[in-house]
């Protein structure tokens, strides 16, 4: 820890070539991110012969992740939605020459003394604010979906898409996946698949970012149940922003398994809310093929965690608990969306 | 062999979440430690059913191949169907069944694919079955700590 910690502080002198007795103090690696170490740390330094110390989070890739991402895509959405109507942390540096910390990495601002953990959600004090909690989440989706990828200078960083085309794009990744690495057969997912192909939805309404990962435990609230930065936005894309509204209201979100979307909101609830707030509809079939396909993205990404585990490349238990606990659920939230579950 | 290996599995789960984890620091190797108590718990839920979910789900996917053969309208497939059909577990070691049981799964997504695009009155029953099949196939892999 030490090491990298020496590391970093080398690395911040280069990028504050005026900032003198520059160190990097309190480092220490915190939960959360299942796609990329994260630290915590502050930065101390002087600058014009004012002291300064800058509470940061570090966040660095693993040899295997959960999630195989673009952190270029991830910064430059921090970046673009940064003191706009959706709160993100600010985005500081992206690195991704392996040559400072071995592996690629950003650092961004810290925002200290919140949680993020859905467990939380289920008891006091945060118990109380599920409602709360749930009307900024669907809100801020809303807000999510009326953004502009070109006024917020992402095309080109993100590839574009035409309204006719994002369902298969995606549907294509994301089946691409499960072929390259399910350690087993799929065949409720597959048979999914099929149907999603059978009956594509209608074109995208909007052409917006969508997050890629919008769903509780990605958002850092306080004990008054005010959400202060959306996380994760390593999956970020352009695309429908039926995609994002479906992931959030994907069945093995419901952590209190009260039916409850997100475990904060009644499912009816949520769509209205993100309705009022995008200016969009939310077409009921065009709705169920995403939530259809949320089923399909998820278990691309369970498989790949079983497969990174399986194959000695990460041996953190999280992937065999992906593994273990998410793949059938998911191939359960499937069943129940079509009605066949028993 | 006693203590039975489920007690083990509980037990072992149970100290490192109660006892191991609140001396373990810094918190990401707390959570970690929590992690691994969560896993054992659900693999102690496997290990008992493991060789027993699997017979049985063997069995109903060969019944089902020896109705679709009868089906089926490809040949080839038919072929595979009846001779899958006709195939026995030759061992309960759990790897040998898994190894059956994937190759029996991957036939029933060709099966599944094939009666799909059938139009006789057959082709749809069976098609309601293999859909009853994967609804019961998440029923035997349930765990108490799934998300759902």
């Amino acid at each position: 820890m030490a090491d990298l910690a020496e590391r970093l502080a080398a690395y911040a002198a280069r990028r504050l070539p005026s900032a003198r007795n520059l160190r990097v103090v309190d480092l220490d690696r915190i939960p959360g991110g299942a796609s990329r170490e994260t630290y915590r740390l502050v930065l101390q330094y002087e600058q014009d012969g004012e002291a300064t110390a800058r509470r940061l989070i570090l966040r660095r890739d693993p040899p295997g992740s959960l999630i195989e991402t673009e952190r270029r895509l991830e910064f430059a959405a921090y970046a673009a939605f940064f003191n706009s109507a959706v709160p993100v942390p600010e985005a500081i540096w992206l690195e991704e020459d392996p040559a400072h910390l071995d592996y690629a990495f950003c650092v961004m601002q810290e925002l200290p003394g919140l949680e993020a953990a859905p467990a939380l959600l289920l008891a006091p004090p945060y118990v109380q604010h599920r409602e709360k909690l749930g009307a900024q989440k669907w809100r801020i989706l809303g807000e999510i979906a009326k953004s502009d990828p070109k006024a917020l200078g992402l095309v080109g960083v993100m590839k574009d898409v035409a309204a006719d085309a994002c369902w298969q794009r995606e549907l294509d990744y994301w089946e691409g996946v499960i072929d390259e690495d399910e350690l087993e057969p799929q065949p409720v997912m597959r048979a999914v698949i099929r149907q999603l192909r059978a009956n594509p939805p209608p074109p995208a309404q909007r052409i917006s970012v969508v997050h890629g990962d919008y769903r509780t435990g990605n958002f850092l609230y306080d004990t008054d149940g005010v959400i202060h930065a959306i996380l994760d936005w390593e999956m970020a894309h352009i695309g429908d922003p039926l995609e994002d509204l479906a992931w959030g209201l994907n069945p093995v979100w419901q952590w209190a398994k009260d039916g409850r979307a997100g475990g904060l909101l009644p499912k009816a609830d949520a769509i209205r809310t993100w309705e009022r707030s995008s200016g969009l509809v939310a077409d009921p079939s065009a709705l169920h093929w995403w939530e259809l396909f949320s089923c399909v993205k998820g278990q691309g990404i369970w498989v790949s965690s079983a497969r990174e585990y399986q194959g000695g490349k990460n041996q953190d238990p999280i992937l065999a608990m992906s593994g273990y606990l998410m793949t059938n659920a998911q191939d359960r939230a499937a069943l129940h969306l079509l009605g066949k579950l028993l | 062999m006693k203590p039975d290996p489920q007690r083990v599995l509980e037990q072992t789960a149970l100290l490192l979440a109660l006892d191991t984890a609140a001396a373990v620091q810094p918190r990401y190797r707390q959570a970690g430690v929590g992690m691994l108590a969560a896993l054992l718990i659900a693999v102690r839920e496997e290990f008992d059913r493991a060789a027993a979910r699997r017979v049985e789900e063997n069995a109903v996917l060969r019944e089902l191949f020896a109705r679709g053969a009868s089906i089926v309208a490809d040949a080839a497939l038919a072929a595979r169907l009846r001779g899958a059909a006709a195939s026995h577990d030759e061992s309960l070691r759990v790897p040998a069944l898994d190894a059956s049981n994937q190759a029996l799964r991957a036939l029933l997504v060709a099966l599944h694919a094939h009666v799909e695009a059938l139009a006789t009155p057959e082709a749809s029953e069976l098609d309601a079955a293999i859909w009853l099949e994967l609804a019961a196939s998440t029923e035997r892999r349930k765990l108490s700590l799934g998300a759902f």
